[in-house]
């Protein structure tokens, strides 16, 4: 039998390509389509301070093969580097840290520009600009100009001693498709609104099911059980599901109980599965609170809803509305049943999934007739459409010089209560203190715990009768802007993944700010 | 120096516990072994079974035979080596049976095909489960999900041929083109 | 300043003080939240220099371990890895470039890591943590794994909770262990005898699922399914190759191939080499990024503990930071509950003293009136050598003539194990370590 398989269709082998066999690990992460988003990305890291931070999230990025790079740094390299800095050796002693580093990193020619502005007007167009704190006003503005204009995620870092905070201001709302869910999240098999083919299949399986031999009863699949005794159950309470949490488990016990015992093996593994399944998979479609966000979603920039994805939104909604439920995803979850009756429920779903995509794609091109819509980005979506994500939907700002202060004031005065009731609620003390000890340094490297207070006050007034605030500004104060490489080294493995996820719009970054506490070991995302 | 130490005397004295005899570089006991020993220890085999070591020091290696008293197996002698790694229990022992036998749950390699010895090993079970789990599948061989697939669905359509074929088989006849080892005692 | 005391006013001192700069500010002075009874800021430096550190693994988390070590203050580390450079390794294990595949990790990474940080010394040892008894791993006073096996994981952590002797200071090595998996990671610092160890830890580990082998024999489903049928039984029966070797690509193509026949067969889609691999191999993803934050969680634990500037992880409360990047970030700190349980920590063995001249049988008959348990039916073990066994049948009339044997004959050693188990304890064994009366 295999043998004549193999005349017939001579398997088509080709190994791994050099490229595959290097990036395997992360392939299986985010797949060749992540890859080339990575390998076109050009990045630009606005370096100062002891700069470790920045460099070890540059490492980090030009591992996995980030496209371009370019650093901008004043420093010039001096020893107290070397202690720190890993991508620095002695022969760099006095020359600019951003050749030496780059050197290192990459053998590569640094950007020759004097200045930033310079660097900035003559560079390709950068896809994420990171810098790290202490940063001078004017740079910062410069940035924020430039993000403005560009549509440039713009990163901020500040590591000093055991603490560190970063925080990511996105130039608008930023939808995510792929966010990667646990597999165990995925399941969508429309029990209650079965199709009629799906439905048809299990009647076909399941109509004398009493009579089958044990074999075939304890191999239906349990698809095809639960829409049988669905429809059995339907008979006897006027036509309508279980919904109710009694109902549902009422439910579970007529499965249950149809389940044969009198068999060599005491039982049926397709009847356990289906039991098991009754409370996840017996539930009517409902809309998912990251897609209605999505759905709901009001745009601020008419160019913003000419994108794809807004428009495949768009066409999702229309299908949503008309058919009461999501675009079918497609995929089944692997189960007991004889290989061939399991491939053709996988062919029945998958059908119907090609069909629901293409109704999308349809409504999708009817609402922008002189726009060319990726059907391959249409399925995609239909196929992750309840785990769609929109981050940054408000479209904050995480620039400090001009941020809203007002809200800042809001989430410190909520975190600083929620502290009082930390031990009650057993939740961790927040690490608000941290971010503003940092942030009063951001201009200036180092500061005595007075100072830092005082500045803290101009947003908190009663930072010094804060005990956790007073701590926070002690610490950072005896760092006096030294970084830990440790600190900077882990900050700068957190800030990666961040920008990778940004760059391959793959799984959820974060919105927008993040705290670590090296000296409790956790962190804290916050939005600011 | 490192403040590991205060913090053990701390806890001792908390605990008001008695500490552990010296270290020092001897033979210790490892875990896999000292479960294996408390898993034998504890076995109930009855008559229709019995063990061999082929070296009594090595524990983790030895041969389980069994011949079963009733079904279709009756009067067969089977043999099942039973190999454990130094990860037991956190990994079923490696359990393979010696002759090639005619049984839809036992391939022609002496593979087994038993829940718990892949699928739903936990770490709770012992090799008494194991060893139950083998008897059973003399007495009550299932048709269901076969490694065998012929002599399964021999099984499922003609249960006397079936039967007929198990003492061709354990006499060392061929079914169905295979020619199998003769078991009976 | 601190370093001036350890290096008189010469002119490599003046350098290391700048080198050491951003260290300094921290190591040598008291923040708040540092406990000042074990704090000592002028002696933190030349203390932390002379510690010896062990790194297990020298992969993707390990060149991240001996670079943050080496910017750390430390001066003295020692490498395990039996691992030679693969091309998928550079991806993230960045001491290591192409014309390194082939060479030994350790040995690579340890040239790097010394070329790049001046007075750093780091001692490669290319071979397995197995083959070095106690004597070696009492030389350090901490270890750091970056591992991907659970086994060797066991291994070192029963290793380092049995070289615990309460008398000796220096027999308590802290153990810190990360790993990673994709954008998710671990970090936990294990104390041993004093916190949870990694084998009260397991089950923070959870076990892949396998698939019945009657599935993979007779009604595959999945790509998977044809790959695991590949690789378990077709590969037994044909044994196309001596024996398998999971990074011979040839061996991989011929699994793939069987693999993809077989799905033909069933018609089930989606094998594929790089699916081949990764089942037959049970490859984890990894990136850059994810050992950068792991690496580094577990050497601020190491620098903590070795400094005391500041808190850390470990007794008495959280002893482990698990890190989720795929949602957001994530991060839960807590304390894992030592388990009494435990077969390595929960389990120590208890000092017996006993006079070598004793017949076995005597050793057996004494635990019947030992006071914390009489044990009625006991088997005696010790590690290589089965001293006797009530059960089963035939090891009872293996090991029956040893009951008449010496202690001495038997082979038994002032200071060795043993493990003693008995029915009437189901849920308990015990093991005693062997105090031999001195013959005076």
């Amino acid at each position: 039998m295999t043998e004549v398989v193999m005349r017939q269709t001579p398997p088509i082998l080709h190994g791994p390509s050099e490229k595959e066999r290097k990036y395997d690990r992360q392939l299986r992460l985010w797949a060749a389509s992540g890859q080339a988003a990575l390998e076109s990305a050009n990045i630009l890291l606005v370096n100062s301070g002891a700069g470790t931070v920045g460099i070890e999230t540059l490492k980090n990025l030009v591992l996995p093969g980030i496209g371009r790079f370019a650093i901008y740094d004043e420093a010039v390299v001096e020893e107290a580097d070397l202690g720190v800095n890993f991508f620095i050796d002695e022969s760099g002693l006095g020359k600019p840290r951003s050749q030496c580093v780059t050197e290192l990193i990459l053998e590569l020619n640094p950007e020759g520009e004097s200045t930033l502005e310079a660097l900035l007007a003559t560079s390709p167009i950068f896809t994420i600009i990171v810098f790290t704190y202490p940063a001078r006003a004017e740079h910062t503005s410069l940035l924020q100009e430039y993000s403005k204009q560009h549509k440039t995620p713009l990163v901020a870092i500040h590591s000093a001693g055991f603490y560190s905070y970063f925080q990511i201001q996105l130039p608008g709302a930023f939808p995510i498709v792929d966010t990667h869910p646990e597999e165990t999240a995925t399941t969508d098999i429309r029990l209650l609104t079965p199709w009629p083919e799906l439905s048809e299949f299990a009647k076909e399986l399941t109509k004398d099911i009493d009579n089958l031999d044990n074999h075939e009863h304890g191999h239906l699949p349990f698809v095809a059980i639960l829409l049988h005794y669905l429809e059995q159950w339907r008979e006897t309470h006027s036509g309508s599901n279980p919904s109710t949490y009694k109902e549902k488990i009422e439910f579970r016990r007529l499965v249950q109980g149809a389940t044969r015992t009198n068999n060599p093996e005491g039982g049926e593994e397709n009847f356990e599965e289906a039991v098991a399944a009754v409370l996840k998979t017996v539930t009517a479609p409902s809309l998912p609170s990251g897609l209605r966000e999505v759905f709901e979603y009001k745009h601020s920039d008419p160019n913003e809803q000419m994108s794809g994805f807004w428009i495949i939104a768009d066409a999702v909604k229309t299908f949503y509305a008309k058919h009461k439920c999501l675009p079918l995803p497609g995929s089944v979850p692997d189960m007991k049943a004889q290989s061939k009756v399991y491939i053709q429920l996988q062919n029945i779903y998958k059908k119907k999934a090609r069909q629901d995509a293409a109704e999308v794609l349809k409504t999708a091109q009817e609402i922008a007739p002189d726009r060319d819509i990726d059907a391959a980005e249409v399925e995609l979506f239909c196929k992750n459409a309840a785990f769609v994500k929109l981050i940054n939907a408000t479209g904050g700002t995480g620039d400090r010089d001009t941020s809203n202060t007002d809200r800042l004031k809001t989430v410190i005065a909520q975190e600083l209560e929620n502290d009082e009731n930390a031990e009650v609620t057993m939740t961790p003390l927040s690490l608000l203190p941290i971010y503003l000890a940092l942030q009063a340094t951001g201009r200036v490297a180092s500061a005595s715990a007075d100072e830092i207070l005082a500045e803290v006050a101009k947003t908190v007034p009663e930072a010094s009768q804060n005990e956790r605030i007073r701590n926070a500004a002690q610490e950072v104060a005896r760092a006096e802007g030294g970084e830990l490489h440790n600190i900077s080294a882990l900050t700068g493995g957190m800030v990666a993944q961040e920008m990778i996820k940004i760059i391959t719009k793959q799984y959820i970054p974060i919105d927008n700010t993040c705290i670590f506490d090296g000296i409790s070991s956790r962190c804290q995302v916050v939005r600011l | 120096m490192l403040k590991i130490w205060s913090m053990k005397k701390e806890q001792q004295k908390a605990e008001n516990a008695e500490g552990a005899a010296g270290g020092g570089k001897k033979k210790k006991v490892t875990a896999a072994q000292l479960r294996v020993q408390k898993d034998l220890s504890e076995l109930s085999l009855g008559s229709t079974m019995k063990t061999e070591f082929p070296d009594p020091d090595d524990i983790l290696n030895f041969v389980l035979y069994i011949e079963p008293d009733e079904g279709m197996y009756r009067g067969g002698r089977f043999s099942f080596t039973f190999n454990i790694t130094p990860n037991f229990p956190h990994e079923p022992p490696k359990v393979q049976c010696r002759e090639k036998i005619y049984h839809p749950n036992i391939d022609l390699e002496g593979k087994v095909c038993l829940n718990i010895l892949r699928e739903d090993w936990k770490p709770v079970l012992n090799l008494n489960a194991v060893i139950v789990g083998l008897q059973f599948l003399f007495l009550e061989p299932n048709a269901s999900d076969p490694l065998n697939k012929e002599a399964a669905e021999d099984l499922r359509l003609n249960r006397e041929g079936f039967k007929r074929n198990v003492r061709t088989a354990m006499n060392g006849g061929s079914v169905k083109g295979q020619s199998f080892e003769k078991v009976l005692k | 300043m601190a370093s001036a005391d350890v290096h008189p006013a010469s002119e490599p001192a003046r350098c290391v003080f700048l080198f050491r700069r951003h260290l300094d500010r921290i190591r040598t002075r008291a923040g708040p939240f540092t406990d000042p009874d074990s704090f000592s800021g002028e002696a933190v430096a030349g203390a932390m220099e002379t510690m010896k550190i062990l790194v297990i693994g020298a992969g993707g988390l390990g060149c991240e371990l001996l670079k943050n070590l080496a910017l750390s203050g430390f001066k003295d580390i020692h490498v395990i890895d039996m691992d030679t450079i693969d091309i998928s390794n550079l991806n993230r294990q960045f001491l290591f470039r192409q014309s390194d595949v082939g060479s030994f990790k350790a040995e690579v990474a340890a040239k790097f890591v010394e070329k790049r940080v001046k007075g750093v010394k780091i001692t490669p040892h290319n071979c397995r943590i197995q083959d070095f008894d106690e004597d070696f791993y009492m030389q350090f006073q901490l270890v750091v794994c970056g591992l991907d096996s659970i086994e060797a994981r066991r291994w070192i952590n029963a290793t380092l909770v049995n070289m615990v002797n309460e008398d000796v200071e220096d027999s308590y090595k802290p153990l810190i262990d990360g790993g990673t998996e994709g954008f998710k990671g671990q970090a936990r610092v294990i104390l041993p005898t004093v916190t949870s160890c990694i084998e009260c830890q397991l089950d923070m580990h959870a076990p892949r699922a396998a698939v019945p082998l009657c599935t993979l024999a007779s009604i595959p489903r999945q790509p998977e399914h044809c790959i695991e049928w590949a690789h378990v039984i077709a590969w037994d029966q044909e044994k196309p190759f001596p024996s398998l070797d999971k990074d011979d690509p040839e061996h991989i193509t011929w699994l793939y191939q069987k693999a993809l026949l077989r799905a033909h067969e069933f018609n089930i889609p989606g094998v594929t080499y790089s699916l081949t691999q990764g089942v037959v191999k049970n490859i984890i993803p990894a990136i850059a990024a994810t050992n950068s934050v792991i690496a580094a969680a577990c050497c601020n634990e190491v620098f903590k503990i070795a400094s005391n500037c500041a808190p850390f992880l470990g007794y008495p409360d959280n002893n482990y930071m698990m890190y989720s990047g795929n949602d957001s970030i994530y991060t839960y700190t807590f304390k894992h509950e030592k388990k009494d349980d435990c077969p390595v920590c929960g389990n120590l063995a208890r000092k017996l003293d006993v006079d070598p001249t004793w017949t076995l049988r005597e050793l057996v008959e004494s635990f019947a009136v030992r006071p914390e348990a009489q044990l009625k039916k006991p088997s005696i073990r010790a590690q290589f050598k089965t001293l006797y066994m009530q059960s089963p049948a035939s090891l009872e009339e293996q090991t029956r003539p040893n009951l008449d044997k010496t202690l001495t004959e038997l082979g038994l050693t002032d200071g060795e194990e043993i493990g003693v188990t008995d029915p009437a304890f189901a849920t308990v064994s015990f093991k005693f370590k062997l105090k031999f009366k001195q013959s005076d």
